[in-house]
């Protein structure tokens, strides 16, 4: 028995083995050889000291200046299942859907702040009379942030007689509907990841994204590493090992090669680990790279934080610079992490909400004031990203409302598509944009911001870049 | 215990009983993508893929007592072997769901045999570590040629965009489904099609993970694993085989536990290694619904299944005081996250006091008030010898019965 037991050990392990010998290195593919040098996907790099476009911020309410550009692009409504239904006329109420995660742990503590700043917009732009002639109603449902749930959820909604889709979270889970509502013909706007997938404008005209695609924040970072390195540099990557992170990844050892970067390794954490990254980051203090590229998720940036401020306390002298993804740019994040987050670079197109200055700007004063008489002005900076979701929505609304065709599903996305917005709460100078097919990506401007720990508030570095917007 | 009605086993009667609960069932799962809108389609889908994992994973626990916390493990093999054979191999989804059965059957045969040694708590230890392992395993850099990663499938490198069928505008896209010319389903791009498509393809999965597990419950092989749970040195004694039986037992069930999760992955058209039902939190799922249908009960699954797809389906969006029932808003209003979690941590530790065996164990405690089914004699092979001749309803004197365990 035992001797089978053995054997039938053996054969385990070795067809183990076998499997692992089938695969390609990847960790050492991707952590020794610097990447050939190809453009950057946006063709040029950017120039982070092209002067500031000196639009102004919105003055008084957070109802934001919309301008309809040339209706070069509408959809074709042939290839819906039901054309009629996409050209039907929506009254009365425009019903909104979505799917967030509300419950299901990390997920849902990171991102509940923006279902609530979106579900406030929707209020106030009914309060106010955004949408003349219509009143909106959002419904929002909990797919935990799992894709296996998220078909379940929007198809809930569709029964229920909503009209659109607006920030569904996660890529995983908008990849999930993506065809139903496509082959249906109803607007999925302003998902709420930076995937690239978004601006596949050909094969999935009705969905659309909303966060500044990775691949653009990889080369902000990339051109922002250059600038503080003439002579180029060295670089190790820290980065959450699923989708999300692996885009990133994938955008900067594309471009790194252009600035002149060299990348000495790539460590990783999983989604789930809960544990500090104390091995991974040893490595990566045995490498002696002069800035870490970071891409933890939610919580894990914490983690990451906490363990390098660790690591360098143990290795006196080096002080890499850190560059982390703006995902973790919440003060809610970042003021957890305490000193260990104090100089660290990331970038953002929002105005800084904790700043005083900032929250005495009319609108955002607006903003916080809403949010106070909602009760929830704790959660202000992370609920600000739904707040900003809900206002392009209603604007994108108001827009196809105001088309010759009216309010219509087919109008809806023709207005997403041929849009340009100044969010109320987005950095003077940031203007979004989408025009069809030649410009598929909504925000595309940023600007690079290093964190003060003392005071939780971010300093620009450098001006807001403005050049991925087509 | 007094009885309004009284049958015995195999009479006319109890087949009228029977006919009718088949009929609802039938009923249900007809009226459901026919007359039914596609959230209570999609609910049902979903409720039946839980159901199959729930029903597999019973046989091992329910039906053998072997804890097993690695049934996750098992639904994720069936996933990624659907989601690797088409998205990277251009397979047809059909063709997969063999495949998951032999690999999810294998593995299950290879973690049976610690189980051949060990038992109770440290069982469950070397179950769960697969269910920690597995997710791990997928993402690991070596084998990401396989199984994509991190980020799992599809990916760049994979020859079709999806892990089920690609239904779609797209030329070459496939648009109809055809059984000999019938199309049953209409233009597969719409909405309703589509989801009575998933649907259709759940149930018939859902029927056969049953009928292989009533199969296997009411056969000599059944009758061995419930020797092995009530005591495996009896068992022993009187012959049976505890390492085959156990080897059989975790093989099956594993292979069963495959097939809704190749079910998801032609679902989703995705699988990656955070979709939940492949973590723990998918084992603790399916144990929960086991527990609280009824473990050791064929229809124990099926009840607890619906029970919580129904419940979390029902308060997926009580998030705020205003999406709460007036009427529930005193109990739910203050959360601030949807309670179906905590509803069903509530329902877990009040039936856990109220009925230990669960819903069905419930039910089987109170329905002798309603109808009692008194079993053939010992020794008597046909309804005849033991007065089949009964008509519905007859009644039997309240001094001879017995009570019964299973009436389905």
């Amino acid at each position: 028995m035992k001797h089978r037991g053995t054997k039938t050990a053996a054969l385990l392990a070795a067809g183990m083995l076998l499997v692992a010998a089938c695969g390609g290195d990847d960790e050492s593919a991707s952590t020794t050889a610097a990447p050939e040098s190809s453009a950057v996907e946006t063709s040029a790099a950017p120039d982070t000291s092209a002067a500031v476009e000196t639009t102004a911020a919105p003055e008084t309410s957070a109802a934001p200046e919309t301008t309809a550009a040339p209706a070069a692009w509408a959809v074709n409504t042939d290839d819906c299942v039901d054309p009629e239904a996409a050209n039907a006329p929506i009254e009365g109420t425009v019903k909104i859907g979505s799917a967030m995660p509300l419950s299901g742990g990390v997920a849902a503590a990171a991102f509940a702040p923006v279902k609530d700043g979106f579900d406030a917009y929707v209020k106030f732009a009914n309060e106010k009379g955004l949408l003349p002639g219509y009143s909106i109603e959002l419904t929002i449902e909990d797919d935990q942030y799992n894709a296996e749930l998220t078909p379940g959820a929007v198809a809930k909604q569709i029964d229920a007689g909503v009209n659109l889709f607006s920030g569904i979270i996660g890529s995983p889970n908008n990849a999930a509907v993506r065809d139903v509502l496509n082959d249906e013909c109803i607007p999925q706007l302003n998902a709420l990841t930076g995937s690239p997938k978004w601006g596949e404008v050909a094969d999935y005209p009705w969905t659309t994204g909303l966060l500044v695609p990775y691949t653009v924040e990889s080369a902000v970072y990339a051109a922002q590493i250059a600038e503080l390195f003439p002579d180029g540099a060295t670089v190790s990557l820290f980065h959450v090992n699923n989708e999300f992170g692996q885009i990133y990844a994938d955008a900067f050892t594309e471009i790194a090669g252009d600035y002149n970067l060299e990348i000495l390794g790539t460590q990783t954490i999983e989604p789930t680990d809960s544990n500090p990254p104390t091995s991974q980051i040893t490595t990566i203090a045995g490498e002696k790279p002069d800035v870490i590229m970071a891409v933890p998720l939610g919580a894990g940036c914490i983690g990451f934080l906490t363990e390098l401020a660790n690591a360098k306390a143990q290795n006196a002298g080096w002080d890499p610079k850190v560059f982390i993804t703006n995902t973790c740019a919440s003060s809610l994040i970042l003021g957890a992490a305490g000193a260990a987050a104090d100089g660290l670079y990331t970038s953002n197109n929002l105005l800084d909400i904790n700043d005083p200055a900032i929250q005495a700007q009319p609108a955002v004063a607006e903003y916080i004031a809403y949010m106070d008489g909602l009760g929830k002005k704790d959660i202000i900076t992370t609920a600000a990203a739904g707040w900003t979701a809900g206002e392009i929505t209603v604007a994108i609304l108001k827009q196809a409302a105001e088309s010759p065709e009216g309010l219509t599903r087919a109008s809806i996305i023709n207005a997403a598509r041929n849009f340009t917005i100044e969010p109320s709460l987005a950095r003077p100078g940031v203007v979004d944009k989408m025009d069809g097919e030649a410009d598929p990506f909504l925000a595309e401007s940023l600007v690079v911001v290093q964190y003060d720990a003392d005071t939780a508030t971010f300093t620009d570095v450098g001006e807001l870049i403005t050049s991925f917007e087509s | 215990m007094k009885s309004l009605v009284t049958i015995r086993e195999g009479s006319a009667g109890h087949w009228a009983l029977r006919l009718f609960a088949a009929a609802i069932v039938v009923g249900v799962l007809i009226w459901v993508p026919t007359r039914a809108g596609n959230g209570t389609i999609s609910s049902a889908t979903e409720a039946l893929t839980l159901m199959c994992a729930a029903m597999a994973l019973n046989l091992v626990l329910g039906f053998t007592g072997q804890i097993s916390l690695g049934h996750s493990a098992f639904y994720g093999i069936g996933a990624y072997a659907t989601g690797i054979c088409v998205s990277r191999w251009g397979w047809s989804p059909w063709w997969t769901f063999p495949v998951a059965f032999v690999v999810a059957f294998v593995v299950g045969v290879l973690v049976s045999l610690p189980a051949s040694r060990i038992k109770g708590v440290y069982l469950a230890l070397v179950t769960l570590s697969l269910a920690l392992v597995f997710p791990n395993f997928l993402r690991w850099k070596k084998v990401a040629w396989l199984t994509g990663g991190g980020p799992g499938l599809p990916n760049k490198d994979s020859q079709v965009q999806t892990t089920g069928f690609d239904i779609g505008r797209k030329q070459g896209q496939m648009r109809r489904f055809e059984i000999f010319g019938w199309d049953p389903f209409g233009d597969l791009r719409s909405l309703e099609a589509k989801t009575a498509f998933y649907y259709w393809i759940a149930a018939v999965v859902a029927i056969v993970v049953y009928v292989v597990c009533r199969g296997v419950v009411k056969s000599r092989a059944g009758r061995a694993l419930v020797a092995v749970r009530d005591n495996e040195t009896a068992a022993a004694v009187m012959g049976v085989n505890l390492v085959a039986t156990k080897a059989f037992v975790f093989g099956i069930s594993a292979g069963l536990c495959a097939l809704p999760g190749s079910v998801t992955a032609i679902r989703v058209g995705s699988v990656s290694p955070d979709i939940a039902s492949l973590t723990i939190i998918g084992s603790l799922t399916f144990l929960i619904l086991m527990v609280i249908g009824g473990a050791g009960s064929l229809w124990g699954p099926v009840i607890g299944s619906v029970l919580y797809v129904f419940v979390t389906d029902r308060t997926g969006s009580w998030a705020d005081d205003d999406s709460v029932p007036a009427l529930l808003r005193p109990f739910f209003g203050w959360s601030k996250i949807p309670p179906g979690a905590g509803i069903f941590s509530v329902l877990l530790i009040v039936l856990m006091f109220v009925a230990p065996l669960g819903l069905v164990g419930l039910w089987k405690r109170q329905s002798p008030r309603l109808v009692r089914v008194l079993p053939r004699p010992a020794g008597t092979g046909t309804v005849a010898a033991v007065g089949g001749a009964d008509t519905l309803g007859a009644l039997v004197p309240e001094t001879n019965q017995h009570h019964e365990g299973e009436t389905s």
